[in-house]
């Protein structure tokens, strides 16, 4: 799970390295991509939204 | 190397330091109000932001360029990525981008903070005008361009601020917080003034709100800048920024004409004077239309010899207080006031070889005004 997180957090900066790609296209578990995708976008907009409550104030 | 390093660093740092009074008449101006000046500041930080970028990365794509010419043997590197750079060259980015939300987003929200105001002014856009009204202070009045008809028409010379000028500004205090409420009565207009960048869109059913606190008394100009039909480059915007004293005494003044105008509308009026008060209302609302001489043009009918109008006097009045739905004739219920509306009426009905010899007393208008109210 932590391995798919570092690779969506890098997918969201939009730099991988390619031997780390290989190695995720490797795995047949594409579902624990998918979760990690929906939790760490849960994240980033909490987080907008968060700094928005902030700003507002 | 070394002088050209040293010619293109002196370059930068004289056209850096001159003083932006030069670009006076390219640049946006500088304004006379804090958020004018933020906004400027602002526009010029990111500028110079873009100009930094921009040096660098050409100067360092123009270097490779001829640095690593093909004549000069150079050969093409094959290696994929690199990690450390690609995540360098994302980042500077994302920083710059965060370093100029930070301040924008500051300055547009005080932009948007329009509570505790002073003085609250409701501004309607309508073709091709607008209209003032002050909020609980009984004083409203419309602006119309104040350029005269010879110089549009190109057979006067244009005066200094041609398209610029109104017959009433909008007189406002300095230091004081006014709250802008834009609307519109027919399409989308916009209220700019680029001065006090304040720049909202007045459209109809919806009320936009703004606000100034001007720091300097003086007249600032503007236009309508959104494409409102026939007469858009003809409905210009005039701030009088005064002190706050000079102010009270123009509101007072203000107060008395409207009370003056609202008690003459009881006494008999003589045709001379209907004709002459006529001529100035029917000039400054409705000759952009109908035309000066009243013989209309394209969609807007003619008014001399019009005899569905000179027939029926009831029918011509309807047609001026509530105007004409899906037409462009306005509603002037709200806009002029009985007596104004008796006047153009009578000018209406005896101008331009109309001879119906009829005039239409304020006190019927009122009347008139009262029962429709209910």
């Amino acid at each position: 799970m932590w391995q798919a997180i570092k690779s969506v957090l890098a997918a969201f900066l939009g730099v991988q390295k390619d031997a780390r790609r290989r190695e995720d296209f490797a795995s047949n578990r594409p579902g624990t991509f998918i979760a990690a995708g929906l939790l760490v976008g849960l994240v980033f907009v909490l987080l907008v939204a968060f700094v928005a409550v902030l700003a507002a104030r | 190397m070394r002088t050209l390093l040293a010619w293109i660093a002196g370059g930068l740092t004289s056209v850096v330091l001159t003083p932006v009074a030069l670009a006076d008449g390219w640049n946006m101006p500088v304004g006379v109000t804090a958020i004018s000046r933020d906004i400027y500041s602002l526009h010029m930080i990111i500028f110079w932001i873009c100009v930094v970028i921009g040096v660098i990365v050409f100067g360092a794509m123009f270097y490779s360029l001829f640095r690593y010419r093909h004549s000069r043997g150079a050969k093409a590197a094959t290696f994929h990525e690199h990690t450390s750079v690609e995540v360098i060259w994302t980042a500077i980015p994302l920083l710059i981008l965060v370093g100029m939300a930070v301040p924008a987003t500051a300055t547009l929200k005080n932009m948007y903070d329009t509570s505790e105001a002073d003085l609250d002014i409701m501004v309607t856009g309508q073709q091709w005008r607008w209209r003032y009204e002050y909020l609980g202070e009984d004083v409203a009045f419309t602006s119309n361009l104040g350029t005269p008809r010879e110089q549009i028409n190109g057979t006067g010379e244009k005066g200094e601020y041609y398209l610029l000028e109104v017959d009433e500004p909008l007189v406002l205090p300095v230091g004081q917080k006014v709250r802008l409420l834009l609307t519109s009565d027919d399409v989308i207009h916009s209220w700019w003034v680029p001065d006090l960048a304040v720049k909202q869109d007045a459209i109809p059913g919806f009320v936009n709100e703004n606000w100034v606190r001007i720091e300097e008394p003086g007249i600032y100009r503007g236009q309508c800048t959104e494409l409102c039909g026939k007469d858009h480059a003809f409905m210009p915007v005039v701030v009088e920024a005064v002190k706050p004293e000079r102010f009270d005494e123009w509101l007072a003044e203000r107060k008395e004409a409207a009370a003056q105008e609202a008690s003459s509308a009881d006494r008999e009026w003589a045709m001379d004077e209907l004709m002459e008060r006529g001529q100035q209302v029917y000039g400054s609302l409705c000759a952009s239309c109908h035309q000066e001489d009243g013989q209309g043009i394209g969609n807007f009918p003619a008014l001399a010899g019009n005899e569905a109008m000179l027939d029926d006097v009831d029918w011509h009045i309807d047609r001026v207080v509530n105007g004409v739905s899906g037409t462009a004739m306005a509603s002037f219920r709200n806009t002029l006031s009985a007596v104004e509306i008796a006047a153009v009426v009578t000018y209406e009905r005896n101008a331009w070889g109309n001879e119906s010899g009829d005039s239409v007393q304020p006190s019927e208008i009122a009347e008139r005004l009262a029962d429709q109210g209910e």
